[in-house]
């Protein structure tokens, strides 16, 4: 059912991207209306700012609790905020909402959403909305995150939902097994506390010691390609058929087909809550959910370096469209300078574990307190030294993120040489650069 | 004829596989909706709730507006398997019924447009319902779907198979088009107006991808879209809470399919014998 629907908003997706993309169809410059909706009778005659976002479940109605004590804070705006689906369907949606002119005003967009709609000049910079002095300004958030929103000095994306992968571990099953109570330090040391793992029963069977993502792994092992010296690509010069990125590669086929230590899962963080696993690499922000959900210890560490440390940046963040109306426009800013206010940014960590974008909210009393009762919520900001913003082509490349998730389940899953896998999906790669490879030199480059 | 007692027990063992085959999830989302958490994800996998708990279905019904998006795919649902049916019942009538030039050749479109995925037209009916600025309404929720290439040509095949003396009595008797079809035709087509109806409602109350790029807001989602709010979009799902809104989804298809297969079945079998 997923992939289908996700074929079939791809056909939508792709056909807008392409009607947006070329033959002039749209004005940058135009001025769209509003997708409709309900205004409540309370926020009458406010200018009314269309939110669309990805958000569900748990993180969805925290959201939405923001969104309300905003409406409620002041009297001239009002925030509807519209849930449109995963990060990629919310992508989709925002592109055939530019075909039918009626665009949000503000939007949640993924790290690898945002570009190819500022690639086709439909984002706003915020420069101009800023305010210094009053906190909602470049200066408030942390500059890692914020930086990889600007390019040609204005900024484009805002942070918000932002995360990295940290490495999950069952204490509970590292204290049976006899290991120290901390996640390794680097994958050689994983692989030699897997036979410890090994021993350890959990429901009947030995205790697997890693759990691999099946859809979307390329994020992950992003960080693992560094991890091992090697990259995706060097600006769009396409390098994962090249030594680090093929050391990764086969340091995990090992783990799975000779060692039979780890395995590939549909949800990796589900077999790790149900025991099946004693560790897992995964975001930042289902470190709350897992911690709920999960029936023995969750400790959380650094993802293991091995001839180096670093792992990818990854998570939403929040663009302005550039065909909303200047009144639309200013509204929204205001909301986004109420977003970017300490104690909410604080909230927003303490309720999902994303890394806290806005630099005084690592000092706010509300997130310290909870960092020295559980400092599983501090792993993130430790790890930040260590985050790095993703190789090019999986930012810009279209589909390439897919192109590197199905090279790794063919390692996964058929045992594949990760030279030969790697070969092809470089070719592949190849092609995609070639396709932005213009657009990216213009705009990206600096 | 009678079956040896080896035979027999393959046959069993066969028709129980087909039927884990086809009860085995529905049984696995029924159960699972009746569980707590701790049990859902324990390996190995706990079979039968050892305490049945209500608590899913609260939850789901709470997380999100579901009386809303009942009411939403309902109004969708009947109206839209309304405005199908009829229009496909009025297309097959003519093709059979009525003279009228380049008939096959417009059939031969009809056909044609049932081989054309849906997924074709997403683009151009997104376009179109934009213009017409019906994006989040009722009217484009509903509208682009009520021609069916696929009912049409069910009901044409089935009006072919009427023995064409009892419309040439009905037309004798002075019968015009409106009484023939109320009164001779459909009558004698309940069965297949009952598979259509169930088919077309079936298809319109689990639609899901036109429903989430047509509409923006919670107020006008429908349940399938609405499942989707169960999901938490890091990590862990609360599958539990997820399966509870599956059931509640899919309730209502499971009666209106169990009412209406007493009429499909006993439309087959009707007459049968009598030759």
């Amino acid at each position: 059912m997923s992939t289908r629907r996700a074929f079939l908003l791809g056909v939508l997706g792709t056909g807008a991207a392409a009607t947006l993309s070329g033959c002039g169809f749209r004005s940058p410059d135009a001025e769209y209306g509003q997708p409709p909706g309900s205004v409540p009778p309370q926020y009458a005659g406010r200018v009314r700012v269309v939110f669309w976002h990805s958000y569900s479940g748990r993180n969805g109605n925290v959201l939405g609790e923001i969104v309300t004590e905003f409406n409620e804070s002041q009297d001239d705006v009002y925030v509807e905020a519209q849930y449109q689906g995963s990060y990629d369907d919310t992508a989709r949606k925002v592109a055939a909402s530019l075909v039918a002119g009626q665009v949000p005003d503000i939007a949640i967009f993924s790290d690898v959403t945002w570009e190819r709609f500022y690639l086709n000049e439909a984002l706003e910079p915020f420069d101009p909305y800023f305010r210094p002095g009053t906190g909602f300004e470049a200066g408030a958030y942390e500059p890692k995150l914020f930086d990889e929103g600007v390019l040609q000095g204005r900024s484009w994306w805002l942070p918000f939902a932002r995360s990295t992968p940290m490495l999950y571990f069952n204490r509970d099953a590292f204290a049976q097994a006899g290991l120290p109570d901390r996640a390794p330090e680097t994958w050689s040391e994983l692989r030699e506390w897997a036979p410890a793992l090994a021993s350890v029963q959990s429901a009947g069977r030995s205790l697997r010691s890693l759990a691999f993502v099946k859809v979307d792994g390329d994020w992950q092992f992003q960080g693992n390609v560094w991890q091992f010296g090697g990259s995706y690509s060097d600006g769009l010069d396409i390098t994962i058929d090249a030594e680090g990125a093929v050391a990764a590669g086969e340091w995990q086929r090992r783990l799975v087909h000779e060692d039979g230590y780890g395995y590939m899962a549909s949800s990796a963080m589900t077999d790790f809550a149900a025991g099946l696993t004693a560790m897992a690499q995964d975001s930042t922000g289902g470190l709350r959910n897992a911690m709920e959900k999960a029936s023995f210890s969750v400790g959380a560490g650094f993802v293991p370096a091995e001839v180096a440390a670093g792992v990818a940046t990854g998570g939403g963040g929040i663009g302005m469209m550039r065909n909303a109306t200047a009144e639309r426009k200013q509204a929204a800013a205001v909301f986004l300078a109420h977003l970017s206010r300490p104690e909410i940014a604080a909230r927003w960590t303490i309720e999902t574990g994303y890394l806290p974008v806005i630099t005084a909210a690592q000092q706010h009393p509300a997130l310290v307190d909870l960092i020295a009762r559980e400092p599983n919520y501090g792993v993130a900001i430790r790890q930040l030294p260590r985050a790095r913003q993703q190789d090019a082509i999986r930012l810009y490349g279209r589909n390439a993120n897919v192109a590197i998730y199905t090279g790794l389940q063919q390692i996964y899953a058929d045992n594949a040489d990760p030279r030969d896998v790697f070969g092809s999906v470089a070719r592949r790669l190849e092609s995609i650069a070639d396709e932005v490879r213009r657009q990216y030199e213009e705009k990206v480059r600096p | 004829m009678t079956t040896s007692v080896p035979m027999r027990a393959v046959q069993y063992v066969l028709l129980v596989g087909v039927a884990a085959v086809f009860l085995g999830p529905l049984y696995w989302l029924v159960a699972t909706s009746f569980k707590a958490p701790d049990e859902i994800y324990q390996f190995p996998p706990v079979w039968w709730p050892t305490e049945f708990t209500w608590e899913n279905f609260g939850l789901a019904w709470e997380a999100a507006p579901f009386d809303r998006f009942f009411l939403n795919s309902t109004i969708a649902t009947v109206a839209g398997t309304a405005l199908k049916v009829t229009n496909a019942v009025l297309t097959a009538y003519a093709f059979v019924y009525l003279r009228f030039p380049f008939k096959n050749v417009l059939f031969l479109g009809i056909l044609g447009a049932m081989m054309v995925p849906g997924h074709v037209t997403l683009l151009p009916n997104y376009l179109t319902v934009a213009t017409l600025g019906w994006i989040n309404t009722y009217a484009g929720l509903i509208i682009p779907g009520i021609g069916s290439a696929f009912a049409t040509f069910l009901m044409r095949q089935h009006l072919l198979t009427l023995p064409r003396e009892v419309t040439d009595a009905a037309s004798v008797d002075g019968a015009g088009h409106w009484r023939t079809l109320w009164q001779v035709v459909l009558p004698m087509s309940r069965p297949m107006l009952a598979t259509v109806l169930v088919i077309t409602a079936v298809e319109e109350w689990n639609n899901f991808v036109w429903p989430l790029i047509v509409t923006n807001t919670a107020e006008m989602r429908t349940l399938p879209i609405g499942l989707l709010f169960l999901k938490d979009e890091e990590g862990l799902s609360n599958w539990g809470t997820i399966m509870a809104g599956t059931l509640i989804v899919l309730a209502p298809m499971l009666v209106i399919f169990f009412v209406a297969q007493r009429w499909i079945v006993g439309g087959i079998t009707a007459g049968a014998v009598k030759g």
